[in-house]
């Protein structure tokens, strides 16, 4: 229990200094591109390269969906954003190192740290999708408003996934290693740029399996087909509380004695 | 009233060995304190039973050879480090001084890594604003300060990382070794500013090895041999005022 209050503390103080990590989020996206000419619009030019790329390959091919671009679109917005926050997650304390031994801000600073960076990228790879969207004649409906509610509880459980990855690299450092083989061959195996229709086989089970895929469809099928997407959404949220849970156990347990594990 | 209390203050902790196929290091060395087998774990004892008083206008030198629980000690008074036995009860804003390097940012202006170390620091907006100006004076960095921080010296960096370190009003503070920084004449101004630093603090702990330094400026001494008081001894205040 004291352990518990420990962890809600953290993550109190931690939201409360949103100017730090603000500040630093949007130095870490101005250093990343500080000597371009185009600074964070490669961003977006890297998203639309990526889209692009999807799109013209595999458009004619057995895709399955009726309107792929803005399938293709919004999928590759959801998982890069997954993507780059997991990958970043797995390294973060280990990155976070001098800060940790050097200050005593709570770990949530770091994480939310993490996870605005992760907001910043995803904004401009956001404009590009809209762009997109607007090309590919998708009709906008009320039921987008789902889509909206699917992208907040995204990045509501964002910290939770954080926290949990980012302790699984503190302690096990060879987890990173699995983790980014995971990750890199996790967008062939979840339907960023294919769908299931119908189909069986391993894309049944690829499909239906893959925690992703509900991730992505929250955010996607209300815009593919202007409903909400009921059962991926409840399922997003009864993992998001899940996750959660696993989060502020390992924070209230592990924060202590972080510092000494690095 | 500003006071710190360490009552039995112990800090224990497991030395993790991850089974690897590496090519292990063959002798393991611990940050300080000393290593006990128990039970198939090596444990640290980084502090055992350290216990001390110290209220407005103490200043306590700490000292130690090397690995002896300075640092360690000075990182549980400040928080980053939880004992796993005794307590440490204070009142009063503690700050410390022990990597005034920390956080600065290679691409950002110097304004602005005075800006975003006073955010690290927990100042707020408006005491940035009101620190900015002092800060840029003391620092003697001119028109450099809007120009990015890689492009300075070495000294102009030391100068810049000084000044902000000590612009703050601490009721506690804690330090590891005394700071200074800069050509000679700068050392000379941080001299100064250590020592009006050090008057205005409710209290200090200094860790150091500079015995002059430590007469000149602590009124008691604490002395740790692996991670334990060997000795505490307070000086008469009449003596302390004599040297000041």
């Amino acid at each position: 229990m004291e352990s518990l209050k420990g962890a809600f503390d953290d993550v109190g103080s931690g939201l409360r200094m949103r100017r730090i990590w603000m500040a630093l989020a949007q130095e870490d996206i101005g250093d990343q591109h500080r000597r371009t000419r185009l600074g964070p619009l490669w961003l977006l030019i890297s998203y639309l390269a990526f889209a692009g790329t999807f799109i013209f390959v595999f458009q004619r091919g057995d895709s399955g969906a009726q309107n792929y671009p803005a399938y293709v679109a919004t999928g590759l917005l959801v998982w890069l954003y997954i993507m780059e926050t997991i990958n970043q997650s797995i390294t973060l304390f280990a990155r976070e190192e001098s800060f940790i031994k050097g200050t005593t801000l709570p770990l949530t600073v770091y994480v939310m740290r993490l996870a605005m960076q992760s907001v910043i990228r995803a904004a401009y790879a956001l404009a590009g999708c809209i762009a997109i969207l607007a090309l590919s004649g998708v009709a906008f409906s009320a039921g987008w408003m789902w889509s909206l509610a699917g992208i907040v509880l995204l990045l509501v459980v964002t910290p939770a996934v954080i926290i949990v990855i980012a302790f699984l690299g503190a302690y096990f450092p060879d987890s990173q290693f699995v983790v980014s083989n995971l990750m890199r061959i996790g967008m062939f195996l979840t339907p960023v740029f294919w769908s299931y229709e119908g189909s069986g086989g391993l894309r049944h089970f690829l499909y239906y399996w893959n925690p992703f895929t509900y991730f992505l469809e929250i955010v996607r099928a209300p815009i593919l087909t202007g409903d909400m997407a009921a059962y991926p959404f409840l399922f997003c949220l009864a993992s998001g509380c899940l996750i959660w849970a696993i989060a502020l156990f390992t924070l209230g347990r592990c924060r202590r004695q972080l510092v000494f594990v690095l | 009233m500003v006071f710190i209390r360490a009552e039995n203050l112990s800090l224990t902790y497991t030395l993790r060995e991850r089974p690897t196929l590496a090519r292990r290091a063959p002798h393991l060395v611990g940050p300080g304190g000393r290593i006990e087998e128990r039970a198939g774990r090596r444990l640290v004892r980084a502090l055992e039973d350290v216990s001390f008083e110290l209220k407005s206008g103490d200043r306590l030198g700490l000292v130690g050879t090397n690995g002896a629980g300075k640092t360690t000690l000075l990182k549980v008074l400040y928080g980053i480090l939880a004992p796993t036995g005794g307590k440490v009860v204070t009142d009063g804003r503690i700050d410390a001084l022990f990597n005034i390097n920390l956080g600065f940012r290679r691409e950002a202006t110097g304004r602005r890594n005075i800006e975003l170390r006073g955010l690290i620091n927990g100042w707020s907006p408006e005491e940035i604003e009101a620190r900015m100006e002092e800060i840029i004076a003391f620092s003697e960095l001119g028109d450099f300060i809007d120009v990015p921080f890689k492009s300075y010296s070495q000294g102009m960096a030391a100068r810049l990382a000084f000044s902000i370190a000590t612009s703050m009003k601490p009721e506690i503070l804690l330090m590891d070794e005394w700071i200074g920084a800069g050509d000679p004449g700068f050392q000379e101004r941080a001299r100064r500013r250590m020592s009006e630093l050090a008057e205005r603090a409710g209290i200090i702990v200094l860790a150091s090895h500079n015995e002059t330094l430590l007469s000149r400026v602590c009124t008691s001494r604490l002395e740790l041999e692996g991670g334990r008081v060997k000795a505490f001894s307070q000086r008469d205040p009449e003596f302390y005022i004599g040297q000041s």
